[in-house]
């Protein structure tokens, strides 16, 4: 009975780790209609940025967060309206040249950080790392804790920024129907830049958060990109509150698996479940995607 | 219209031509330099210089690197009394086996090298197999370590470092008798590829003939997280904890362990230990971590190029910043064997497919002394063609530098067992 409670518990955090670079990769697909292959690059870059923060100028990784959202936020704001061109271009299927756009975002991301800081794999040290906490027979990391948490913020920010605001509105209205979004003035444009700066300031800093539950290095990112996109399908396309729910979904299936089956189906029965869920329902476990 | 567009065509044509022509009369004497200093031994490495196992690529390049150099430095390799440089060609395999296979096949047919250095990982190594038959050209392994490598009995490709089934087994029988109180059950976590997978099967194997008991063995997915495995093995509390993989999956087990405030008494891994990468991820964290190595700086070996095991890791030093690993010395040591085997031979280069064939039958003849110990293959067996003569080393990371511990007589520290809680 306690590693049953040991294992959901273990199963809702890595859920709720995947969650944390899910959850912006969703609002772009809902805005932008790209699906962004960087996503795994922002996460990295986060995590090396936490890296650094922590081996350069000897503070705690936590510090780096801000930094992260600010810092890569910017570079998000100027690469956005990039990405919208593109993908409003009127080229042929616009929406395959944005995905071969981010994918190449993606792949420059990694060469670039291969050649400027090398191939040793590094962590970011924290309060929390290695902390952990017990609560009756379970142990708790508070690292992951401190990540579930995170993404229960993010998701809530979301939400609140989302539906209780007019730029929220005119980020739905946009979502929904760009065109319309145009005649009402809301300047589309502009706006895409907004929301990519919002979310590769938010999936950096999910990726300080990454750095210091695993380790990071250049390679990293793909595997990052892999459970956004398994997320993002499972939760419906665009669905940002299907990502919180897809990400405990998996992370639980995951951790029971491995515990009571053994670890090398795990991944196996992530597929299935994938594979089921787009059967039953395509468009995603809340019938809320696009 | 039709008029402009010949005209514009004929300029274009003339304009073309003319620097067709000087660019050809301008390139003829390069051409003449390329030949006249055709004259080298080509060599082409195949190694991960990107994806996930892009940090030992990087250090088996350098090990082979530091051979090119080191012997080029002396003016090259000596055949019939003359030197001939060596030149180096890469290949990335992009940590992918299949692109391994394809890499090997371009340094051969497009940069006609005579001989390989094979890949790092074990995955890569069994691909590129196939091509080294194909165009019957040898191959030096350095790294790979995984049985199934030699078990396909592959004719061109020899390896320096012995095979893992040899190794991991016999130090889990090391470490159970250095232990006090004696360590009693063991669980095994093993990555699920090649080599990871192999490693992990040979902790298993080695089980029973240690005196231990296993409670549990675990192969778990590369991108898998640890923490249902690692719960799993904590509630089953076992004395010694061994892991088969590289690099990434060993730090990530021992912060999924800490972060679950599970420490076993000893935690045993292979490769990946010795690489200082390991410690300076972890900090303190990776004191007290258990590995095994077949070779280190402290060993009394030397030879001619590389002068004594000293001399070699001071001279790696210099060049990367780090203290080399086994691997790293395993594919310095791969040079030697090339000089050794082609000195025998005797043919300058280039070398004709009939000489590459007679290469690969003087590399199985082997019989040498290097800074990295004692170079012989095997010629029959399920370790055909690996050099098993190195014996393994038990090494614990200790205040963050690597130190033998065992067997008694290799041993430099003593053992710390059991490992201290988690502060």
């Amino acid at each position: 009975m306690d590693l049953f409670l040991q294992t959901l518990l273990n199963g809702l955090l890595i859920g709720g780790v995947i969650a944390t670079f899910t959850i912006a990769f969703q609002l772009t697909f809902g805005v932008l209609h790209v699906i962004d292959f960087a996503v795994g690059g922002w996460v990295v870059l986060g995590g090396y940025l936490g890296y650094y923060i922590v081996a350069g100028l000897g503070l705690d990784g936590f510090v780096a967060i801000p930094v992260a959202f600010v810092l890569f936020g910017a570079i998000g704001y100027l690469i956005g309206p990039i990405l919208y061109n593109v993908r409003n271009s009127r080229t042929a299927r616009p929406e395959l040249m944005a995905l071969a756009l981010t994918f190449g975002l993606f792949t420059l991301l990694r060469g670039g950080m291969l050649t400027a800081w090398g191939f040793n794999t590094r962590t970011v040290a924290t309060a929390l790392s290695g902390e952990s906490l017990m609560v009756g027979p379970v142990t708790v990391p508070l690292i992951r804790v401190a990540a579930a948490l995170f993404a229960v913020m993010i998701a809530g920010g979301l939400f609140v920024f989302l539906y209780r605001t007019r730029y929220g509105l005119a980020i739905r209205a946009t979502a929904e129907n760009r065109h319309n979004a145009a005649l009402m003035g809301v300047n589309i444009r502009r706006l895409s830049a907004n929301v990519y700066g919002l979310y590769a300031g938010i999936t950096a800093m999910a990726g300080v958060l990454m750095g210091a539950i695993y380790s990071v290095n250049p390679e990293s990112g793909l595997r990052y990109t892999l459970f956004a996109f398994f997320v993002a399908v499972l939760a419906g396309l665009g669905s940002v509150g299907g990502a919180v729910v897809a990400a405990l979904l998996l992370g639980v299936v995951e951790a029971y698996v491995a515990t009571y089956v053994g670890s090398s189906y795990s991944l196996l029965a992530i597929f299935a479940t994938l594979f089921l869920v787009l059967l039953i329902s395509p468009r995603g476990i809340l019938r809320r995607g696009l | 219209m039709a008029l402009t567009y010949r005209s514009f065509s004929r300029r274009r044509f003339l304009g073309g031509s003319a620097v067709a022509v000087t660019a050809g009369a301008l390139g003829m004497p390069f051409v003449h330099t390329a030949r006249a200093q055709a004259a080298t031994f080509k060599a082409g490495v195949i190694t991960s210089l990107s994806g996930e196992n892009i940090l030992g690529g990087n250090l088996t390049k350098r090990g082979y690197d530091l051979w090119a150099d080191t012997v080029n430095e002396k003016g090259g390799v000596e055949v019939a009394g003359e030197r001939f440089k060596v030149e180096m060609f890469y290949g990335d395999d992009q940590s992918n086996p299949a692109t391994g296979a394809d890499a090997a096949e371009r340094l051969i047919v497009q940069n006609e090298v005579d001989v390989l250095f094979g890949p790092y990982t074990s995955g890569s190594t069994i691909a590129v197999q196939p091509i080294c038959q194909k165009y019957q050209v040898p191959m030096i392994s350095g790294s790979a370590e995984s049985p199934n490598v030699w078990k396909a009995k592959p004719e061109f490709n020899f390896g320096i470092i012995p095979s893992v089934d040899t190794t991991s087994g016999l130090s889990l029988g090391v470490l159970a008798k250095l232990s006090n109180p004696a360590a009693k059950t063991v669980a095994v976590i093993g990555v699920n590829e090649p080599f990871s997978k192999e490693t992990g099967e040979g902790f298993r194997d080695g089980v029973e003939a240690a005196g231990l008991e296993l409670v549990a063995y675990e192969l778990v997915p590369p991108e898998g997280d640890l923490t249902p495995v690692i719960s799993k093995i904590a509630a089953l509390n076992p004395d010694v904890v061994a892991v088969g993989g590289h690099e990434e999956p060993l730090i990530n087990v021992v912060k999924t362990s800490k972060s679950l405030n599970f420490r076993p008494k000893a935690l045993i891994m292979h490769y990946g230990v010795t690489n200082p990468a390991f410690a300076e991820a972890l900090g303190a964290d990776a004191d007290g971590t258990t590995g095994v190595a077949v070779w280190l700086p402290t060993v009394p070996y030397k030879d001619d190029v590389f002068g004594t095991a000293q001399e070699f890791t001071a001279m790696a030093q210099k060049k990367s910043g780090v203290e080399p690993d086994y691997t790293e010395a395993g594919c310095a040591a791969s040079g030697l064997v090339l000089g050794d085997a082609l000195k025998r031979l005797g043919k300058k280069p280039a070398l004709t497919p009939e000489d590459r064939v007679a290469l690969k039958d003087a590399i199985a003849e082997t019989d040498i002394q290097t800074f990295y110990g004692p170079i012989k293959f095997e010629k029959e067996g399920n370790h055909y063609h690996d050099n098993i003569q190195p014996v393994p080393v038990l090494i614990q990371i200790q205040g963050g530098k690597t130190v033998a511990v065992g067997p008694k007589e290799a041993a430099a520290a003593p053992f710390t067992y059991p490992l201290p809680a988690w502060k």
